[in-house]
This record gives structure tokens, C-alpha cells and sequence, in this order.
């Protein structure tokens, strides 16, 4: 008995070592040549933008894009209006409110690069949506594994129930925000010059001043903090949609819009959640599907093989690779304070 | 090798009157006296002259008496069994002549089978005064000594002659030769080989007994196992042998049928944890496993990490992947027809095996000596050690668990000489959780009853009714969300065969009806807070039903015909209701028009085919055949699935309104030969097959609980070709064998829009296209009860989806991905080595005992099973490859008879 039990330990010992999981190579087509455009029109007043941007390559150590600058984008509605955006930032095309999104009409853009190359969207539809009517969290306690250990990893869901408005097919998507003030304590700031000695030089919005000599002064308040706390914050790691299963008398009950994890950064003082209900058209409920399919699948056993997520934007004078996707939509927000009260309840 | 030269001298005048001396009437003298001395008494008396070398006769002699015979009468019995005969030259002048090259053939056979201790049998049918004119016909039937199952594929050689005959699926053979004397060897895999040593003057039925192999590692087919593949009748036809199972590298020690099966030329899988196999460019699903002719939905556990069947209790298996018989259908690629053993009817007996996953144990006996018997299996895991000790970063299996078994059970009844009942019993279980979160439950139960009656002795039938049930639970334990996902297919089936056999002709025909009830997914909530909602799909129903007729006709031994028509039908009937969507726009929801409804019992759509089967062979030469075969398949269920291995949730779905059958047809042609003394064979094989009707996701397809399948499925085209090779050494103390194939497997899906087509209608390669296959295996003993066994394996890796680039979506980052199937994983190659000891060999022992150390993946090759992303730091999905067995796997295992 006892011998068997070591020849199990000893191949054991292989099966903790067998499985694994390495990087893997592919020879790919530059990611530079690609077009990215990225916006969105609600039926909430403007601005809206646009943002221009190239494709990320896989090897690429900054998620930051390149901006694609100097190009002229064009927003029509299906009235024959248009209006043309201004690059307020580098990559970044703002409207002037000329034109605002309204419930039942089409919209589309033209994007025209520096090198003038077209591209155009497919029109896309403002669908109406319901409101939400209650914000709701739920504590779930959780450990994940860490190198070093077990830890401790409890979150807040966040659950929405809602109306499902008048479409017969809403397509709807929740889009989760979570906002929350951290102290930033820029009194104590220090510079390290050589012969690196902790040299004291409190931001001038802390309110505070250093008295005393150059090494070992002293912070005096002179003024109130201007940036004691900021506002930092989270977003969902996938989109939420809408499932027609989950609908019952044309409501959404229940509905797990995002996951708040309880750690000292997020509660130190209190944490806000925002809730957008936004209807989407059929094609970009399509979009947001391939994306929330790539997203929830990374952590799937048997994660489905992903699309090509290409998007509603086309070439028009040109074969070039454009990515990304225009969309228009109705928005109902609303918001959600979980503040350290409420925590220690 | 010694050549005995036969010289007669004929320097004798003869007498003109001399009588005709062979017509002499025996007067009873001769009893008890030797042939050399009764022909002298004859010259002497009778004026007559015999010539013959002494030390041919030396060993004959009148054993009785044979008063009243004459001489001629006399000799030919005396002479049966010997390589003598006689002819009178003139009246009074007898010559008794050995026919030199039937001699020396049929002693070197004797003598062989004597040195392998083979059995010996000697049979006379007829007697040489009698002899028919043209050909003796010599019918019989082959079975196992202690079952009485009839055994097929048994090889039947008339070494003298050099040809030979196999047994067909009722154990009965026909073979045509010259009256005399003949040896014959017959061998099969895992049996004792035996040697008959045949006289035969008229045409005659000779029933066999084999006797199960007694040392279970001992490979069989000796001197004449090369003929098996030129004269096995097939195309594409494959037996498993559970000998040669036992002898081959296992992963973690547990012997696979399945496993070896993905071993064969043009077979392959897409890793070591996919569920199933592919044949031929086809995919999984197009594969019907019959488990004593009962349909298996599920033939694996862990995820296809080992297959459900236990080989201690199959008694063989046969796999069609080209030429299909006209008996099966419903499946686009091949046919994996297992058969289980029976008990014995005449003792106890039992096997039990000591693996590091499983431990199995079977017993077999009779309830009833010679009537009844049993047979029963058992095979389980031992705990969850196994899934606990496979950590990744990839999923969290720290509160992971694994467990499945399998049992069989088997009864038959003989009620008479003619009729014999069996009733088989299978069932597998399978549970595994992942995450501590969510348990996929598996489970496959079967039963049926099985009715053998000889109508004549050439007329058979057979009659089987049974149920086999597949379903799969998934339940998730989060308690805000709890909730258990169900799915059930069961088939009830009944089959009435056929099997006539009259002349060179063998008729088969018979009638199939299966019906199906399939539960597609319903969703209930686990616990009163659950947000889950209670959806059940609506059942679906259908039946398929086939005819069938084939004649197989053997020509003159050296050409072979079966052809055959199937006609399948297929009907789904209500209570349904079903999406009518606006024409010529996509299937999408939004564009549903109206809703058909179907009450119960009402057909919503019914398919008809017609499936031609034709097989040939001709026998080339003595050592060589061409092989030709083609068939046409109809497939009405299929497996939906839309991730890149088959996983067992995925979703049984049957032909109907909006999903066309499947429609297969391949043809095939091969070169088969062997060398002159058998020692080597090899073949080559072309095959081309279409595909139409074949089913694919779109991207991003959602496909469980959805009640609109035909919203995320298209259905195109597939083609697929080949070229398979083997060779093989099959005798002598080294044996082994390679094969190389080269196929591809590709799909087109063209719509009418981007959203119905996958590539924008371009041709892609299916998931499974694996152009390059090679395996070389092979078994050498190092003495009688040492073996060292082993296998490499190379394929294509197959291919992929891949990110090509990142982009910024909101406030994250979003993988473009490439087309479908435009890159590959790296290729897959594998060796494993074995060690097989056995026990020793005396027959009257107690219990034998083998020991199987194996290593799995010798080189430690990290082989990529799967592709998946995982975020970078930067946020940026990067390609991850994950190895199932990424390193040397030894493992030990115990197996013993009793």
C-alpha cells in the first residue's frame, strides 16, 4: 500500500509540471497600417467625438495608440444634414452641436485621411431604451491564489433592475463606470537629487509651504488643499448586453452590470457606481457581442475561437483595413454611492 | 532445404496376360500386416509388379481388414492423409507416386506449425474413389471455443495453393479447391492459430472451434498474418485488435481504444483532450460508434483525455472509413462498430487491472453451463488527484475535481442450437468541476436486446431493440446565479438483419428504424435568489429509417463485389414551432415574418436518399490486390459546437426545417501488396470525398439555450482528399509499422451577405485539416515474455484563429483577429515507449499477471493542444499556446488474469 502510494506522489509530481502555457509566435502583417475610428451620437446633447487612431501591434508595449491627425470627419443624419468635426486633441474630433441625436433617425460618418483615403460608417439607428429603476450591490466573499498565497478578493456585485422599453427586440447594453476619491496627499512630495537625500517639495495646490531649511524644513498649512483627493475611474472589463432569456414581463431583473472589488484604494473614502442603459442597433449589438465574446472567453475552459470584430466602417476609395465601429444611441444613466457607511454595515 | 527427387525406373517388360490387378478382391489376410508386405504377397501370387520407394509405405499398414475391397479401395483409404497416390500404369502394373510439390509444401506447413506448436487437426471429407470432378467446395463456420460467438475476419489459407478466404460477420467461410490433400492455416487475432491438415474428394461443411489466445501480450498472426490485409474483402476496413491495444505506449497507462484508432492511416484528432476522433477530413460527429449496435453520442472522459470504453470488456472492434457497408448509415465518415465479449459458458474467469487513474475489473462465467453466461466490467477513477495536480495559469483547478466510471454488463442465452439471446447493458458517468463553480456532468446509458436464429443454414437473421440515452448537465453552485443546464438525446432503436448465403453469393438486407427525442437545453434556477430564469426549449422529435440490400459475391477467389442501396429516410415531426424569416434577408430575428406551428405527431420536413455502396477487389496477383470502393451517406444529426476542440456540452442537433442533411460522398481505390513470403505489406489509398450541407457558426454564435439555431449557423460545402500509405513487417521477432498520409480538408460557407458567409465565401480549411500524418510504431521482443513496444506520431499542426492586432475600444483593448483557420499551431509529434512484462506461460496456473511501464511523451514536447489570449500588461490580448501533456509522462500499470 504504501509503495503505491509513493509511486502515485511520483507521477504526481509529473502531472503538477505537465500542463502548461507558454507564448506563442505567429508571423503577422504590420499592425501600423490599420485604421481604428472609434465614436458614438446619443440623444443626449453634444459634443460628441470621434477618435482616429492606428492598430496596436500584438508586441506593442503601450495600449496607448498613435493618433491618426489632420483628417476631416463628417457626421449626416438621415434629414441630409451634416456637420463636420474639429481635432480638439491629437486623434480626438469634437461636434459644435449643430447636429443632436434623436430617437428614430439614422447617422453615419466620413472620414477622410491626410493621404485622402475615404471611409465611411454604416448608418446606424437610435433605437429607444427603458430607464433604469433601481441600483442594487451584493457582497460575495472570494479568495483568489496569488505566487505568494491565498488572499482575500471579496467584491460587490452590482445588479440593475430595469425597464426593457418599447422595442420588441431590445437590444440594450449597460455600460458600468466606477468612480472613486482617493488622497493624494501632495504635501509630501519629495524630490530625490543626488546624493539622494529625500528632499521635501510639497505641490503648491496642497496648501501646505516649507519652512526651515532646505533638507529638513518644515510643512506649514498656509491654504486649503486644492488637490487632496482626485477621482479615479474603473471600467467594466466587457460589455454588457442584453439577453432576450432574461427578460420577463418586460423587465430586466437582476441583471449583473459590473463587480466592485472591496480593497482599501476603492473605499477609502466612497465609490461611485454609474449605470448607462443604451439601446443599440442590431449591428452594434453584433460588435459589442464579438468584443464581449472575446473578453468573457479569455477565462473560459473552452474558450470559443473570435471573429474578425471588423466593424461597421468601410473603405470607399481604397482597400485599406479599417477598424472600429460609429454607433448611435438613446441613453437613461443613473448612479449608485457605496460609501464607507455602508461598507462597514 | 532438402528436395526429394522422385525416380521410378521402369525397365520391366510386362506380361501380356496379366490382369487388372487393382480390381483383386481382399480376402481379410492383410489386417495387421504392413502395405510393403501385403504388395509382395500380391506380386508374388498375382503376376503384378508395384513400384514405389520403400520408406514411402514404411509407415503404412493395414490396420483392418479390409476383406471384400478390392486393392484399389484399399489403397485409397489407406493412403488418405498421406501425400501418396497410385495409378495402374498398365493392368498388372501399380505405381504408387508422391506428388512432390504438394508434399514438400503441406510437410514444410506441417512442420512449421509443428515447431509453433500450433494445433494440428487432420479432416477427411469423402474419399478419393469418389473424388468429384472440377472443384471441392469446403463451407463452414468459425467460432470461439468457449463463447460460440461466431468469428469474423478470420483468415483461412490453403497454403498449398496459395489462397485463401476470411470469414464474414456470421463466422462463415466458402473456399473452392482441387480434391486432395491440402493444408490449411487459420489464424485470427487473438485466437490460437490452427492448422488443418485436409483431405477432401466432395464438397463438404467444415465447422471450426478457436481457442481464445491463453497468453493475452502474444501477438498471433505468425506465418501468414500478411495475407490478412490483401485478402481481407474491404476497402478502408479496419479491425482493432485488443492484443495489440495491450502491447501499445499508453498515456498514464490506460489502454485506449480510441486512442489507437487515431493511429491509423488517415486518421487523426486535433489533441490529446479532444473528445473523439477525425476521419478523412471529417469531423467528429461524422462518426457513429455502435456499441453492440447501440449508437454511443459521448465517447469520452475528461474531455476525451481517455475514451469510455473499456477494452477488458470489447471483444473487437472494426472501423469503415472508406467502401461503408450497406448495413450502416447515418453517418458522413466512418463507422466504429464495437463488439462486447460474451462470458464464457464453461468457467469463471476474470481480469482485474492496477492503472494510475482507473482500476478495472471484469468477470465473465456461465450461470448456466453451456446455456447462459455472463459478462461484466467495471472501471472507475480513484479520486481527484489526477485534475488537482494539473495547475495553469490559464484556469484556476485548485478547487477542481474529476471523476467518471463505466460498467458493462452482458447476458446471452442460448435456447437452442439455432437461436441465442443477448441483453447488453452499458453506462458511463462523467463529473467534472471546475473553479469549485460550475460542474459539467456527462453521462451515457445504453441497453438493448439482442435475438441470433438461423432461419436455414444458410439463411440468418437478427434481431435487435434497444435505447441509448446521452445527456449533459451543467451546474453552477453561485449562489446569485445558480442554476443547472440540461441537454438529453435519446435513440430508440430497433434493427431486423439479414444474412443469406447461396452459391458465391451473400445477401444482406435488413430494415433500421431509430427514433429520436431530443431535449436541446433547458435552464432552471438551483436556488430561490437565482437570477436565473427557468427556460426549457421546446422537445424536438424525429425518425430516421432505412432499408438496406447488399449483395457480396465472390468470383472465383480472385474477384470480390459488394454492392448495395440504402434508402434512408428521415421525418421531424411536432409539436414544433418554427420561425418563418422574410426571403432573400439574412436569418436574424428581427426579420421573422411568421410562425409555423406543428401539433404533435405532424411532419414539419422529411428527407429522402437514395445511398449507393459499392466495393471491389481484385486479386492481382497471388501477393497483390486492387481495391475500389465508393458510398454515399446521408447524415441527419449533427454536433454543434463553436469551440475549436469538441467539448461535451456541445448540442446534438437534428436535420429539420432550416438544416439540410449532410450529404457525403467518397470515393476511394488502393494498391495492396505483400512480399513472397509474407513477411512485409504495405498499401496505398487515394480517397476524395464531398461534402454538402455542412454546418459552421458564424462568428461570435451564440449556442446554447438559443431556441433559433438556424440565426447562428450556415450551412456550405466541404471537400476533402488523400493519400494514404502503409507498410508494415508483421513476423519475426521485430515487427512494426509505418503509415504517411497527406489530406486536406477544406469548407466553403458563401452567403449572401458578410454575416452568412465565414472568409467572405472563400474556401477556409476546416479545423481538422492536418495535411501531413505520419506514425511508425512498433513492438520488439526481447524474449517470450519481454516486450518493448513503441510509437512515434507526427501531424500538421492544425489550424487557427489568430490575433493580428490590437485596437482601442472605450476604455479597453480589443484583439483583430484574423480570418477563420488562416494560421497554425506548431506540428504535433510524440514518441512513447513501453515495456511490457508478462507472466510466465504455463497454461495451468492460477492467475498471470502482466506489468506495463510506459513513458508518454518521451522528448518532453511542449505540443501546443490549444491557442488562447490572455491580456498583457499594456492591456493587449497575446497569444498563448496550452500543452496538455507538456512533459515525459511514466506511468505503470498491472493487469491480471484469473
Amino acid at each position: 500500500m504504501n509503495l503505491r502510494r509513493w509511486k502515485l506522489r511520483w507521477v504526481m509530481l509529473f502531472l503538477v509540471v505537465s500542463a502548461c502555457v507558454e507564448p506563442i509566435y505567429f508571423e503577422v502583417p504590420p499592425a501600423e497600417l490599420q485604421l481604428v475610428v472609434e465614436g458614438m451620437i446619443t440623444d443626449s446633447p453634444g459634443p460628441y467625438t470621434v477618435t482616429l487612431s492606428k492598430g496596436l501591434a500584438l508586441d506593442s508595449k503601450s495600449s496607448l495608440p498613435m493618433p491618426v491627425q489632420n483628417a476631416k470627419v463628417t457626421l449626416f443624419d438621415d434629414a441630409g444634414n451634416s456637420e463636420i468635426f474639429t481635432e480638439t486633441t491629437a486623434g480626438t474630433y469634437t461636434s459644435s452641436n449643430i447636429i443632436q441625436g434623436q430617437v428614430g433617425h439614422t447617422y453615419y460618418i466620413r472620414v477622410e485621411t491626410s493621404d485622402g483615403k475615404i471611409f465611411e460608417s454604416t448608418p446606424d439607428k437610435i433605437n429607444q431604451v427603458g430607464e433604469i429603476e433601481e441600483i442594487r450591490f451584493e457582497f460575495e466573499a472570494r479568495t483568489t491564489i496569488k505566487p505568494y498565497g491565498e488572499i482575500v478578493a471579496d467584491v460587490f456585485n452590482i445588479y440593475v433592475d430595469s425597464d426593457a422599453g418599447a422595442e420588441e427586440d431590445a437590444y440594450v447594453r449597460w455600460r458600468f463606470t466606477g468612480t472613486f476619491e482617493v488622497f493624494t496627499y501632495p504635501e509630501l512630495h519629495t524630490i530625490w537629487t543626488p546624493p539622494y537625500t529625500p528632499y521635501k517639495a510639497p505641490e503648491p495646490c496642497s496648501g501646505y509651504i516649507l519652512i526651515g531649511g532646505p533638507n529638513g524644513g518644515k510643512l506649514l498649512k498656509v491654504d486649503e488643499c486644492a488637490c487632496c483627493t482626485c477621482w479615479v475611474n474603473a471600467f467594466e472589463v466587457a460589455p454588457q448586453l442584453s439577453d432576450t432569456k432574461l427578460i420577463g414581463n418586460n423587465q430586466f431583473k437582476n441583471i449583473k452590470v459590473g463587480e466592485v472589488p472591496i480593497t482599501p484604494t476603492n473605499f477609502h473614502k466612497r465609490y461611485q457606481v454609474n449605470v448607462e442603459q443604451m439601446s443599440l442597433s442590431k449591428n452594434a449589438f453584433d460588435f459589442f457581442k464579438l468584443i464581449r465574446a472575446q473578453k468573457e472567453g479569455a477565462s473560459s475552459l473552452f474558450q470559443p475561437p473570435s471573429g474578425e470584430i471588423n466593424g461597421n466602417m468601410n473603405p470607399v476609395n481604397n482597400s485599406e483595413s479599417v477598424l472600429g465601429f460609429f454607433w448611435a444611441s438613446s441613453v437613461k444613466k443613473n448612479q449608485f454611492l457605496l460609501s464607507e457607511v455602508i461598507f462597514l454595515i | 532445404m532438402r528436395v526429394p527427387i522422385v525416380i521410378l525406373l521402369l525397365s520391366y517388360s510386362i506380361s501380356a496376360h496379366s490382369q487388372d490387378i487393382l480390381a483383386l478382391k481382399l480376402d481379410g489376410s492383410e489386417q495387421g500386416k504392413s502395405l510393403s508386405e501385403v504388395l509382395a504377397e500380391i506380386e508374388n501370387k498375382n503376376n503384378a509388379k508395384f513400384f514405389f520407394l520403400p520408406e514411402w509405405i514404411s509407415s503404412v499398414s493395414f490396420a483392418e481388414s479390409h476383406q471384400g475391397q478390392t486393392l484399389e479401395q484399399a489403397l485409397a483409404y489407406l493412403f488418405i492423409g498421406t501425400e501418396l497416390n497410385f495409378f495402374a500404369m498398365y493392368p498388372g502394373t501399380v505405381v504408387i507416386v508422391k506428388d512432390a510439390k504438394q508434399s514438400i509444401q503441406r510437410k514444410e506447413a506441417i512442420q512449421v506449425a509443428i515447431r509453433e506448436k500450433k494445433t494440428i487437426e487432420q479432416y477427411v471429407l469423402g474419399d478419393q474413389g469418389t473424388s468429384t470432378k472440377g472443384n471441392a467446395v469446403l463451407k463452414g463456420k468459425v467460432i470461439d471455443s468457449k463463447t460460440g460467438d461466431p468469428l469474423s475476419q478470420v483468415n483461412i489459407y490453403i497454403v498449398d495453393l496459395q489462397v485463401g478466404a476470411a470469414t464474414d460477420q456470421m463466422g462463415n467461410y466458402s473456399l473452392a479447391m482441387e480434391p486432395g490433400i491440402h493444408v490449411l492455416n487459420i489464424s485470427s487475432i487473438d485466437y490460437e492459430p490452427k492448422v488443418i491438415d485436409l483431405a477432401i474428394y466432395k464438397d463438404g461443411q467444415l465447422d471450426l472451434e478457436l481457442e481464445k489466445m491463453a497468453r493475452l501480450l502474444d501477438e498471433v498472426v505468425v506465418q501468414d498474418g500478411g495475407a490478412l490485409e490483401i485478402s481481407e474483402s474491404r476497402i478502408g476496413e479496419t479491425q482493432i485488435t485488443m492484443s495489440s491495444l495491450k502491447l501499445a505506449p499508453a498515456l498514464m497507462g490506460e489502454v485506449d481504444i480510441i486512442k489507437q484508432i487515431q493511429n491509423l492511416p488517415g486518421v487523426t484528432t486535433v489533441g490529446e483532450a479532444a473528445t473523439g476522433f477525425n476521419v478523412r477530413g471529417g469531423s467528429v460527429d461524422q462518426n457513429l460508434i455502435l456499441y453492440d449496435g447501440l449508437p454511443v453520442s459521448n465517447s469520452s472522459h475528461v474531455f476525451g483525455l481517455f475514451s469510455s470504453f473499456n477494452p477488458e470488456a470489447v471483444r473487437n472492434a472494426s472501423l469503415y472509413r472508406g467502401g461503408i457497408p450497406a448495413e450502416y448509415g447515418g453517418r458522413a465518415s466512418s463507422i466504429l462498430d464495437i463488439k462486447s465479449k460474451d462470458g464464457s459458458y464453461e468457467k469463471w474467469n476474470g481480469n482485474a487491472g492496477i492503472g494510475l487513474i482507473t482500476s478495472n475489473l471484469m468477470i465473465n462465467g456461465p450461470l448456466q453451463k453451456g446455456k447462459t453466461s455472463l459478462a461484466a466490467s467495471f472501471r472507475s477513477t480513484y479520486s481527484d488527484w489526477l485534475i488537482r495536480a494539473v495547475r495553469t495559469d490559464y484556469v484556476d483547478l485548485e478547487n477542481s475535481s474529476v471523476f467518471f466510471y463505466d460498467g458493462t454488463l452482458k447476458l446471452t442465452h442460448k435456447i437452442n442450437d439455432r437461436t441465442k439471446i443477448s441483453a447488453t447493458g452499458y453506462s458511463s458517468k462523467d463529473s467534472f468541476t471546475l473553479d469549485g463553480d460550475t460542474t459539467y456532468q456527462w453521462k451515457n446509458l445504453l441497453g438493448g436486446v439482442k435475438l441470433d436464429y438461423q432461419i436455414s443454414a444458410a439463411h440468418i437473421a437478427e434481431f435487435s431493440a434497444g435505447v441509448s440515452s446521452y445527456s449533459y448537465n451543467v451546474l453552477n453552485s453561485d449562489p446569485l446565479n445558480g442554476s443547472e443546464l440540461s441537454f438529453r438525446l435519446t435513440s430508440s432503436v430497433f434493427k431486423a438483419g439479414f444474412n443469406y448465403q447461396q452459391g458465391n453469393h451473400q445477401l444482406n438486407y435488413g430494415w433500421q428504424l431509430t427514433y429520436y427525442q431530443f431535449n436541446p437545453g433547458s435552464l432552471k434556477p438551483t436556488s430561490s435568489v437565482s437570477s436565473a430564469t427557468n427556460l426549457s426549449l421546446a422537445k424536438q422529435y424525429s425518425v430516421e429509417n432505412a432499408l438496406y440490400l447488399s449483395d457480396n459475391w465472390a468470383f472465383q477467389n480472385r474477384f470480390f463485389v459488394d454492392g448495395g442501396l440504402r434508402f434512408p429516410m428521415f421525418a421531424a415531426f411536432g409539436p414544433s414551432s418554427i420561425n418563418v424569416y422574410k426571403p432573400a434577408e439574412p436569418l436574424e430575428i428581427s426579420n421573422v415574418m411568421d410562425t409555423l406551428n406543428y401539433s404533435r405527431g405532424e411532419v414539419s420536413k422529411m428527407y429522402f436518399g437514395i445511398e449507393p455502396r459499392l466495393t471491389l477487389r481484385w486479386m492481382a496477383g497471388p501477393k497483390s490486390s486492387i481495391k475500389f470502393g465508393y458510398s454515399r451517406v446521408y447524415q441527419y444529426l449533427q454536433l454543434i459546437t463553436n469551440s475549436t476542440a469538441v467539448t461535451p456540452v456541445d448540442i446534438w442537433q437534428p436535420s429539420g426545417y432550416y438544416f439540410k442533411p449532410q450529404r457525403a460522398d467518397q470515393v476511394s481505390l488502393g494498391y495492396f501488396i505483400s512480399s513472397k513470403n509474407k513477411i512485409f505489406e504495405a498499401s496505398a489509398e487515394v480517397f476524395y470525398k464531398s461534402i454538402g450541407n455542412i454546418i459552421d457558426f458564424k462568428d461570435g454564435a451564440e449556442l446554447i439555450l438559443n431556441p433559433h439555431l438556424e440565426t447562428e449557423l450556415l450551412q456550405g460545402k466541404g471537400e476533402a482528399y488523400g493519400i494514404e500509405t502503409l507498410i508494415s513487417k508483421n513476423t519475426g521477432r521485430f515487427t512494426w509499422s509505418m503509415n504517411y498520409t497527406y489530406s486536406r480538408a477544406f469548407r466553403i460557407i458563401s452567403g449572401p451577405t458578410a454575416g452568412e458567409s465565414i472568409n467572405n465565401g472563400k474556401q477556409y480549411p476546416a479545423n481538422y485539416d492536418q495535411p501531413h500524418i505520419a506514425n511508425l510504431s512498433w513492438k520488439y521482443n526481447l524474449s517470450r515474455r519481454y516486450f518493448f513496444t513503441g510509437n512515434f506520431t507526427y501531424h500538421t499542426g492544425r489550424p487557427v484563429t489568430v490575433p493580428l492586432s490590437a485596437f482601442a475600444s472605450e476604455n479597453t483593448t480589443v484583439a483583430y483577429f484574423s480570418e477563420r483557420n488562416s494560421y497554425r499551431i506548431p506540428d504535433y509529434h510524440r514518441l512513447d515507449l513501453a515495456l511490457v512484462i508478462e507472466g510466465n506461460h504455463k497454461r495451468k496456473k492460477i492467475a498471470s499477471g502482466t506489468w506495463v511501464f510506459s513513458v508518454y511523451n518521451v522528448y518532453a514536447r511542449k505540443n501546443p493542444y490549444t491557442v488562447f489570449f490572455k491580456n498583457s500588461g499594456a492591456g493587449i490580448p497575446k497569444p498563448y499556446q496550452l500543452s496538455i501533456i507538456g512533459t515525459i509522462f511514466p506511468s505503470i500499470s498491472y493487469n491480471v488474469k484469473f
